[in-house]
């Protein structure tokens, strides 16, 4: 589903991923640990085509995003960003956020679809459609921009940090509600966190990045048992 | 209202939802006492200039020499200028061409600033060059010299005194409108448009633009406060509205003469035109207090 | 036996939209020896204005009212606001979650430490403040602090500056400190080398610490005593060893909605709030 061979990236001269390959199989969930400045949201945001200036190659469901109109790539690929707070239009209802990616493409009655969507993540009935984000708590919004993400029917979920703005209770039903959907629509996920508890939970492979570079991969099984090949990695299971 | 009511019609819903929000702004305006006193200056104003043939007590282009200079009495609220005009009703009347001035450098200056503002901070690189540098030129231009020679050039007059003016006034809403496009394009709400494929065009149009609005819209309030007191600059040195109009500023520069033996025929117009700036400034001050995002506390 | 800080029935409210006031904090009660004391709640708990009322830095707009609040014996709802500020310098300390927030960015870190010695004690002399300086930085931690001491703020990385920050807050051999989620932006590595320089500062000066966080494990693990708060209030307060045994719903549902690296993959506990929590 997603595959990244020999990725560097650097801004202006400060490298921020070093010679990075990983595979994500199609249906998998894939998590990706790391402290701040590991280059782990560095990756996501260079999936989505939000960084300009990278080497090596990124293929998501066998199409080179190097070769691949926006829009084709948009129906296959979506982002949950970090801080609902910021990525939601502040001067938008809601329901028009959720309807704009069907709008911009195209697709056929994006009410209805939209209605359809915010039942999907548990903000169903009318009630939400017509607020404003800042009428929403933390844990909505977040809701709202999964359902956004969704409106174009992705294969692939790339959820950079989905929780860390959340309180401890809210990021319970988040990442219940993620586990949902991916079975549900049979969703392949890459989360991003630095929590290994979170990534533990939610994640069957993950890969460890300290420096811009993978330290290691690890199944979930591999992890839990404590089949741990790197001192990094164990130091980061001890503090958390 | 039902629900079914909002299924059948999402569009109406939307509308409700926006006017709930306007009435919750509303309601915080009404809470700053000296904003509302400045949106009742302003207010009034369009008043004036709506009713002016039924407030007026006189025609205000009617020269009466047997009342020339008179002062001020029940016959002449405000007392008559020196061709015995009354100047109450001038007033009245001339509040609709300080608006017309207002607006005619309003609607070309703010688009047109905002618009190259967000175009400017939006797309960035060497289009951001070009529209920056352009607008640095016209900052450097002095206000009102540039005003006095395009007036000179296209001769006197109240639509080119608001050309004159609008030439100076764009620049700043462009500054404004890219320091709030700089922080906007890179915000996660345009990056979510951008993946799904949304084109730049859509982007500055629905997402950048409505929020550079609320600072253009603060800015342009004070701006008119401004505007008035260049409009009257020009009109008292002869460049802007021509006799016999009643334009306020013109009508200080006939009073200069009589000044002090006739003191209201130069100060009734000028305090008109404190009144009125004083008004756009008050209500400036209490928009910008709810409206500017550094102000503002994030919830 | 006494106390270092006692609050009775502490009050915060804001303005809403109507024109009403909302309460913020609802009556909380709480006193602090020389000890650990960890408040958790989530945001808009009033955890982080409990603290701030105490440091007497609300924002003018708030309404605070309390019956007694006392810092080692000094009364501070009588306390003239000079007498406040220079509690506040000298006595009492706080350490903000972003400490891009706290330090001035046109100042250099070693500059900005020194002035705060000097204001705590006018008598030492330029060369001591900055010698004192550099041992402030060492004692938390920093390599090479005479280098660090001329950068900047933004050439720190987070964990850095936050030490810095907290390096900052105990030069001047505060009583009390206040954190406020000092390690929620750190990384778990730094985030355990912070909290052991704040225990030895306890340890060692015999400080009385409140740590405000959202993070209840975080708190059990680190602090003497924890208070949780919901809605304003406090629902709860408990030994830190003993918060297993927690009665309060809200207290439970907070220590079980968490994932653990080795927890069940079950779908996780959500908290079922009640209305009745915000009351009691």
């Amino acid at each position: 589903m997603l595959e990244v061979h020999d990725l560097n990236v650097d801004f202006s001269g400060k490298i921020a991923v070093r010679n990075t390959g990983l595979t994500v199989r199609s249906g998998e969930s894939f998590g990706l640990v790391g402290e701040s400045g590991s280059g782990k949201s560095t990756i996501l945001r260079t999936v989505m085509g939000l960084n300009g200036s990278w080497s090596g190659t990124i293929k998501v469901d066998g199409l080179d995003i190097r070769k691949t109109p926006r829009k084709q790539l948009a129906r296959v690929v979506q982002m949950v960003f970090q801080d609902p707070y910021s990525s939601l239009h502040p001067r938008y209802v809601i329901g028009q956020q959720v309807a704009e990616p069907m709008r911009i493409n195209g697709l056929p009655n994006p009410e209805r679809r939209t209605a359809e969507l915010l039942e999907l993540v548990g903000l169903g009935g009318l009630k939400f459609q017509f607020r404003f984000p800042h009428e929403l708590s933390g844990g909505q919004r977040q809701r709202v921009a999964i359902a956004r993400a969704l409106a174009l029917s992705p294969k692939l979920l790339l959820l950079d940090e989905p929780t860390s703005a959340l309180d401890v209770s809210i990021q319970a039903e988040i990442l219940n509600l993620l586990n949902r959907l991916r079975k549900e629509l049979g969703l392949t996920f890459v989360i991003v966190s630095h929590d290994l508890a979170v990534i533990s939970y939610m994640c069957e492979r993950l890969m460890v990045m300290r420096n811009a570079q993978p330290v290691e991969t690890l199944t979930r099984d591999q992890l839990r048992a404590g089949e741990i090949a790197n001192d990094y990695t164990r130091t980061l299971i001890a503090a958390a | 209202m039902s629900t079914t009511e909002i299924a059948a019609d999402p569009r109406h819903a939307v509308r409700a939802a926006r006017w709930a929000e306007f009435k919750l702004f509303a309601r915080r305006f009404m809470r700053n006492p000296l904003g509302v006193a400045g949106l009742v200056i302003v207010l009034l104003l369009l008043f004036a200039a709506a009713f002016a043939p039924w407030l007026a007590t006189h025609d205000p282009y009617l020269p009466n020499l047997t009342s020339r200079l008179a002062a001020p009495s029940a016959e002449y609220w405000f007392g008559a200028d020196e061709l015995g005009r009354d100047i109450y009703s001038r007033l009245i009347y001339g509040s609709r061409l300080t608006l017309l001035i207002v607006a005619l450098v309003i609607v070309t200056s703010a688009p047109v600033g905002l618009i190259i503002g967000a175009v400017s901070g939006t797309v960035g690189g060497w289009v951001d060059a070009v529209f920056m540098r352009i607008t640095d030129i016209f900052l450097a231009v002095p206000k009102l010299l540039l005003a006095l020679a395009f007036v000179a050039a296209l001769g006197p007059g109240i639509v080119n005194a608001a050309l004159a003016i609008t030439l100076t006034a764009w620049p700043p809403y462009a500054r404004l409108a890219r320091a709030e496009a700089l922080v906007v394009r890179n915000s996660d709400y345009v990056n979510a448009a951008r993946l799904a494929g949304a084109s730049e065009f859509r982007i500055i149009v629905f997402h950048v633009i409505p929020m550079c609005l609320s600072s253009v819209i603060v800015r342009m309030t004070f701006d008119m406060a401004g505007i008035i007191l260049t409009a009257a600059g020009l009109g008292f040195i002869g460049l802007g509205a021509q006799p016999p109009l009643p334009e306020w500023g013109a009508m200080i520069s006939t009073g200069r003469k009589f000044i002090f033996d006739q003191w209201w025929i130069a100060t009734i117009p000028g305090a008109a035109i404190f009144i009125v700036s004083l008004g756009f400034n008050l209500l400036g001050d209490a928009l910008r207090d709810l409206l500017d995002p550094h102000l503002r506390q994030r919830k | 036996m006494s106390n270092l800080v006692e609050i009775e029935n502490l009050h915060v409210a804001f303005r809403n939209d109507e024109g009403g006031y909302n309460d913020a904090v609802r009556g909380v009660s709480l006193t602090l020896g020389r000890e650990k004391l960890g408040i958790v709640g989530e945001s808009g708990s009033g955890k982080s204005l409990t603290g701030r009322s105490l440091l007497g830095v609300l924002p003018p707009y708030a309404r605070v009212s309390v019956d007694r609040m006392s810092f080692d014996g000094i009364d501070l709802k009588a306390a003239s606001p000079r007498l406040r500020r220079s509690l506040r310098g000298g006595r009492m300390g706080m350490i903000l979650q972003d400490p891009k927030f706290s330090l001035n960015p046109v100042m250099t870190v070693g500059k900005q430490i020194v002035e705060a010695i000097r204001i705590g004690d006018r008598k030492v002399g330029h060369r001591e403040a900055r010698a004192r300086a550099i041992a402030v930085l060492e004692s938390v931690h920093i390599r090479d602090p005479e280098s660090v001491f001329n950068l900047y703020p933004h050439e720190l990385s987070g964990g850095m500056g936050q030490r810095v920050m907290i390096g900052m807050m105990v030069v001047r051999e505060p009583d009390l400190l206040i954190a406020d989620e000092p390690t929620s932006a750190l990384d778990v590595t730094v985030r355990t080398q912070v909290l052991s320089i704040l225990d030895e500062l306890v340890a060692r000066r015999g400080m009385g610490l409140i740590f405000i966080s959202h993070d209840l494990n975080l708190v059990s693990k680190f602090c003497d005593r924890v208070i949780v708060m919901y809605a304003g209030r406090i629902v709860e307060t408990i030994e830190a060893s003993r918060l297993s045994e927690a009665q309060h719903p809200y207290t439970r549902g907070l220590l079980s909605c968490l994932p653990h690296i080795n927890g069940s993959l079950e779908p996780l506990p959500v908290l079922n709030r009640q209305a009745s929590w915000a009351e009691a």
